[in-house]
C-alpha cells in the first residue's frame, strides 16, 4: 500500500486548483478462473489488477484518472493533469486523514488462495458428472469456477480512510441439451461475497450442476412461447430481474440526478401497486452485492426505496448528492479504479407479501409462469425494458401447464409496478452482474413470487 | 520488465516457449451535460498477457505490475495453470509468418494535432447544436472518447511484433419529450481521422432518431414483412458472431457443424471478416498469437464457406489458422454483411404493409447463439402502402438467425458500423414474428 504522508500529498496536490473534493482509490486484486468443457480443464489463468484511481470535484464537476504507475512522480504527475482542469485558485482545504479502518462486515473462512487448484478441478470435475449423467439429451456442459479477491484502500479529502476486502466466489455453469431439432441451453450460476465456505453451506456443487442441468432439459422439450399480452406470474429469486431493471435503474441518481429518469421529482408519490415494497441493501451479510464500506468509502447501508407502494428513496452517490441538494445514501460503487464510481444497486429486492405461491397460481385463469428469468435491460428515460425467460410454463385454470421456450417479457417500468396485483411470502435472492456507468458490478436481484396482471410477451410462436 | 530474463527464469524451470503481449493504454474521455463539462477523464495503464507451454500444455497469466518482481509470480503461475490443464488439444507459440500486411490508417495522428480544449469546445458546441434543433429536444449528453494502444508481441521463438492503433469518437444521447411521452436518440461517428467527424451529421440523426420515436405505440400481433434497419441488424450479428468459430463447432456448440459448403443464408448474403478496414481498433497484420491476419468472405452468396479457427482449433481440424485468435479464443475482427444496392427509402417503399425495425434491445439477453433462437424488444416505424404511418414501440420480434439469414429478400446500399467494427446494411426480410398489443 501507499505511505499515508504520501496519499496525503497527492490529496494537496490534486486540490491545488479550484478544487473541493479529491480523493485517491487504490485496488489491488486477484481473479482466478478455471473451465472445464467437453470434460476436460480447457484453461485455468491468473489475473492480477492493480493501479490507482484519482478523482477531484468542484460542485458537481468531476474529473477522474488513473495509472498503473504508482511511483511519487507518477501519481503527482496525474493529480497535477486533472487539476489543470479547475482553473483558478485553490479553496485552501485542510484535511488530516484518520487511522486506517478497515472493513470485516463479512465473514470469510475459505480464501481462495488457501484452495489449491486440484480442489477447484476436483468441484468442476463433480459439477460436470452430475449435470452429464441427469439425462441423456445433455450434449455439453461448460463449468467455471472463478474467484476473486479484490483489496481496495480510499483516501479523501474529507479525512476518509479505509480498507475493504471483497472475495468473492461462483460457479456459472452452462448447459447444452439437444436432439435432432434443437439445442438448448440452462444456466444456473451460484455465488456469494463469501470464501470457498459457500459450496459447502451454502449450495452444493451437485445442486448447481443438476439445476442447470435440469433447466436445459426443460428447455428442450418446450414448446415455442405464445405472444400478447398476458398475466404473467414471475417466480421467486431471480425473477427479481424485472425490479432491478424496470425500476432499479431508473431511482439510481446517474438518471435521476440528470432528471432523465421517469422516476424524477417523485418522493411521497404512490409510483407502485400498495403490495409493492422494495430495498436495496448492502450490509447483507455475505450478500453477493455486499461491502463493507462502498467504492467511495462509505459505509454500506440499507435503503427502503419503496414502502407499500410509496416511493421514499434514490440511490445516490457523494457527487450526484450534489446536484440533487441532498445526501447521499452511500451507493457509490465501481468494478475497478478504471472507473470513476456512482450510484448503483447492492442486493435489490422486493419484499415479502402475504400470498402464498399456491394461491397465486390457483388464481390465475390463463398467463405465464416465468419460472426462471434471463437478463434484460432498460432505457432509463423511457422506462422502457426487456427481459428474457429462461425457463417458462402456461397456466391454465391455476394450473401449472405445458413448457415454454423463448419468451421474452417488455415493458414500462412504470406501468409494471402499478400492474404487480399478488405478492408472495417466499423472497429469494440470487445473483448477477450488473454493468452501466461505473462498470460491472455483482449485485443481487430477489423477489417473492409475483403476479403483474399484465405484460406484453413475445415468443416465437405467434398470437393465440 | 527485462523480457529477456522472465524467458531464461521460464526455460530454466522448464517452460517450453513462453511469449508475452503487452498492451499500453492512454485514453481521455470527456461527457458535456446542460452546457458544461460534466466528465473529464485521463488514463495510462499497461496490461501483460503472457502464455507459456508447460508439458504440452498452455498455461496463462495476465498481470497489470509490469515489473522484474513479478517474474517468480508469472513463471510460478504458468506452471500452476498448464498442470491444471487435462485437455489434450496440440498447443503452441508460433513461429510467425514469413509476410505481415502493412495495415494503413491504424494511427493517424490527426486526433493529436487537436488539443484537448479544442475537443472540450466542440463536444459543447454539439450538445448545443442538438438543443437547437426541436423545441421538445430536453435534454443531451455529448461526449468525446479517445483511445491509443500500443502492442508489443515477443516470444521465445524469436518473434517480435509491434502495432500502434488509435480512435476516437463523438457522439450524443438525446432525449426528447412531447409532454407526455418521452424518447432517446443515439448517434456517434468513430474514427481516428479528425475530418470524419461530421457534427451536423451526429446531431441530425440523434435528433432525428428521438423525435420521430415520439407517441410511438406497439401494434397488432402477427407476422410482418421487415427491413431490418442497418445498425439493428449489426446489433444481431454481433450477438450470433460466436456461431462462426471453430471452436463452438468443434465443442458443438454451433448450429453451423457440418455445413461448410451449405447453402446457410440468401444468395444475396455475404459476409466479410476484414482485419485491414481503416479507422477501426480491431485492425492489425497480427492476432494475439502472432498469425498474420487475412481477409475472408465466410459466408459467400448464401455459402458457408469455412469456420474462423486460431492457432489450436486449426490444428484439430487439420487446416490453417485464419489469424482469429484474440483473448486466448476465437474473435471476429470487421465483421460485416457486403452491402447491396437498393436504397433504404426504396425498401420501405416496396413495402404493402410492413415493419421498420430501427432498433433492437437487450441481445445480451435475448439472443441465444447456441440455438440460433431470439426474441428482442423492438422500435421502429409501421409502413403502409410503401410510407411510414407511425411509430412504434413495446413489441418484440421473435425468430431464429439462421431462417431470419434465409429469408432476406434483399440487401440495401446503406453499410454502417456498430462501434467501427461490426457492420451492416439493411436488409429486408420476408417475415418475422412481431408481438404487441
Amino acid at each position: 500500500m501507499l505511505d499515508k504522508n504520501l496519499i496525503k500529498t497527492v490529496l494537496d496536490r490534486a486540490l491545488s486548483t479550484n478544487g473541493d473534493f479529491a480523493e485517491l482509490f487504490m485496488e489491488d486484486t486477484v481473479k482466478t478462473s478455471v473451465a472445464m468443457i467437453s470434460s476436460k480443464v480447457e484453461t485455468a489463468s491468473s489475473n492480477r489488477l492493480f493501479g490507482v484511481g484519482i478523482r477531484i470535484a468542484r460542485n458537481y464537476h468531476t474529473v477522474y484518472g488513473y495509472t498503473n504507475n504508482i511511483d511519487k512522480d507518477s501519481l503527482l504527475q496525474l493529480a497535477d493533469d486533472l487539476a489543470q482542469s479547475f482553473l483558478g485558485k485553490s479553496q485552501d482545504i485542510e484535511f488530516e486523514l484518520g487511522e486506517l479502518q478497515e472493513g470485516n462486515d463479512h465473514h470469510i473462512e475459505v480464501l481462495p488462495v488457501d484452495v489449491p487448484m486440484e480442489d477447484k478441478v476436483d468441484m468442476l470435475r463433480r459439477a460436470n458428472k452430475v449435470a452429464r449423467e441427469y439425462n441423456d439429451e445433455v450434449t455439453q456442459v461448460n463449468v467455471r469456477l472463478v474467484d476473486s479477491v479484490q483489496n481496495v484502500w480510499i483516501a479523501n479529502s474529507e479525512g476518509t480512510y479505509i480498507k475493504d476486502r471483497r472475495v468473492h466466489v461462483r460457479m456459472p455453469i452452462a448447459v447444452v441439451a439437444a436432439n435432432e431439432t434443437t439445442k438448448q441451453t440452462g444456466f444456473y450460476g451460484p455465488g456469494g461475497h463469501i470464501g470457498y465456505e459457500f459450496f459447502k453451506k451454502h449450495v452444493s456443487v451437485e445442486e448447481a450442476a443438476k439445476e442447470a442441468a435440469r433447466i436445459a432439459i426443460v428447455n428442450l422439450h418446450a414448446e415455442e412461447c405464445p405472444s400478447g399480452k398476458m398475466p404473467v406470474v414471475i417466480d421467486n429469486g431471480f425473477g427479481g430481474v424485472i425490479f432491478h431493471e424496470a425500476c432499479g435503474h431508473s431511482l439510481e441518481a446517474t438518471s435521476v440526478a440528470r432528471k432523465m429518469s421517469v422516476f424524477t421529482d417523485k418522493i411521497g408519490e404512490q409510483i407502485a401497486s400498495p403490495l409493492v415494497t422494495a430495498i436495496d441493501d448492502g450490509t447483507i451479510p455475505n450478500g453477493w452485492g455486499s461491502q463493507s464500506f462502498n467504492d467511495e468509502g462509505e459505509r454500506q447501508r440499507k435503503r427502503v426505496l419503496i414502502q407499500d407502494g410509496v416511493l421514499k428513496s434514490y440511490m445516490v452517490d457523494k457527487i450526484n448528492s450534489r446536484r440533487m441538494d441532498g445526501e447521499h445514501t452511500g451507493s457509490g460503487r465501481r468494478q475497478s479504479y478504471k472507473f470513476a464510481p456512482t450510484s448503483r444497486m447492492s442486493n435489490t429486492y422486493i419484499a415479502n407479501g402475504k400470498s402464498t405461491f399456491e394461491e397465486i397460481i390457483q388464481n390465475t385463469k390463463y398467463g405465464l409462469y416465468a419460472k426462471k428469468m434471463g437478463g434484460g435491460s432498460v432505457n432509463p428515460a423511457t422506462g422502457d425494458f426487456n427481459f428474457s425467460v429462461g425457463e417458462g410454463y402456461m397456466i391454465r385454470d391455476g394450473k401449472i401447464a405445458e413448457a415454454v421456450r423463448g419468451a421474452t417479457l417488455v415493458g414500462t417500468g412504470a406501468d409494471i409496478l402499478k400492474k404487480i396485483d399478488m405478492v408472495g411470502n417466499n423472497l429469494l435472492r440470487e445473483q448477477g452482474m450488473c454493468g452501466s456507468a461505473s462498470g460491472s458490478i455483482p449485485a443481487d436481484v430477489g423477489q417473492p413470487t409475483i403476479r403483474v396482471s399484465e405484460i406484453t410477451v413475445g415468443g416465437r410462436k405467434g398470437a393465440n | 520488465m527485462n523480457y529477456q530474463l522472465l524467458f531464461q527464469k521460464a526455460k530454466d524451470k522448464g517452460i517450453e516457449d513462453i511469449q508475452i503481449y503487452q498492451t499500453n493504454n492512454g485514453n481521455f474521455d470527456i461527457t458535456v451535460f446542460n452546457g458544461e463539462l460534466e466528465k473529464y477523464a485521463i488514463s495510462d495503464s499497461s496490461r501483460l498477457k503472457i502464455k507459456g507451454l508447460y508439458n504440452g500444455k498452455m498455461g496463462t497469466v495476465n498481470t497489470e505490475i509490469n515489473n522484474d518482481d513479478m517474474i517468480d509470480f508469472i513463471v510460478d503461475g504458468i506452471i500452476a495453470s498448464a498442470n491444471a490443464i487435462d485437455s489434450e488439444d496440440e498447443v503452441f507459440i508460433y513461429e510467425g509468418d514469413d509476410h505481415y500486411k502493412e495495415v494503413e490508417g491504424l494511427y493517424n495522428d490527426s486526433l493529436e494535432t487537436v488539443d484537448a480544449k479544442e475537443k472540450i469546445n466542440a463536444t459543447l458546441n454539439l450538445e448545443k447544436q442538438v438543443k437547437s434543433i426541436d423545441k421538445r429536444i430536453q435534454m443531451v449528453q455529448a461526449f468525446y472518447g479517445e483511445a491509443t494502444t500500443n502492442v508489443l508481441l515477443k516470444n521465445s521463438k524469436g518473434l517480435t511484433l509491434e502495432k500502434k492503433v488509435n480512435s476516437g469518437v463523438y457522439g450524443v444521447y438525446a432525449i426528447a419529450s412531447d409532454g407526455t411521452d418521452q424518447r432517446t436518440g443515439v448517434e456517434y461517428i468513430q474514427s481516428n481521422d479528425y475530418n470524419d467527424f461530421d457534427f451536423e451529421k451526429i446531431a441530425k440523426e440523434a435528433s432525428k432518431t428521438a423525435l420521430d420515436m415520439l407517441g410511438a405505440k406497439a401494434i397488432p400481433s402477427g407476422e410482418y414483412e421487415v427491413v431490418l434497419k442497418n445498425t439493428a441488424s449489426a446489433a444481431l450479428l454481433a450477438a450470433h458472431g460466436s456461431m462462426f468459430s471453430a471452436e463452438s463447432v468443434q465443442k458443438d456448440v454451433s448450429l453451423l457443424k457440418d455445413k461448410v459448403g451449405d447453402k446457410i443464408a440468401s444468395s444475396n448474403i455475404t459476409l466479410v471478416d476484414d482485419p485491414f478496414k481503416k479507422a477501426s481498433t480491431k485492425s492489425g497484420a497480427f492476432d494475439d498469437e502472432g498469425v498474420a491476419t487475412k481477409y475472408k468472405e465466410i459466408i459467400d452468396s448464401g455459402n458457408l464457406t469455412g469456420y474462423l479457427h486460431n492457432l489450436k482449433t486449426a490444428k484439430k481440424d487439420n487446416t490453417e489458422s485464419t489469424g482469429n485468435g484474440f483473448n486466448n479464443g476465437i474473435s471476429t475482427t470487421n465483421f460485416y454483411f457486403k452491402p447491396g444496392e437498393l436504397a433504404y427509402d426504396d425498401a420501405v417503399k416496396s413495402m404493402k404493409k410492413g415493419l421498420v425495425i430501427t432498433d433492437l434491445q437487450g441481445t445480451h439477453a435475448g439472443t441465444d447463439a447456441v440455438s440460433g433462437d431470439f426474441s428482442l424488444q423492438a422500435l421502429g416505424y409501421l409502413v403502409e402502402d410503401g410510407k411510414i404511418t407511425r411509430p412504434v414501440a413495446l413489441i418484440t420480434a421473435a425468430g431464429n438467425y439462421l431462417d431470419l439469414l434465409k429469408d432476406v429478400t434483399d440487401v440495401c446500399d446503406d453499410l454502417k458500423f456498430n462501434f467501427g467494427f461490426i457492420g451492416s446494411p439493411s436488409l429486408k426480410i420476408k417475415k418475422l414474428s412481431i408481438s404487441g398489443d
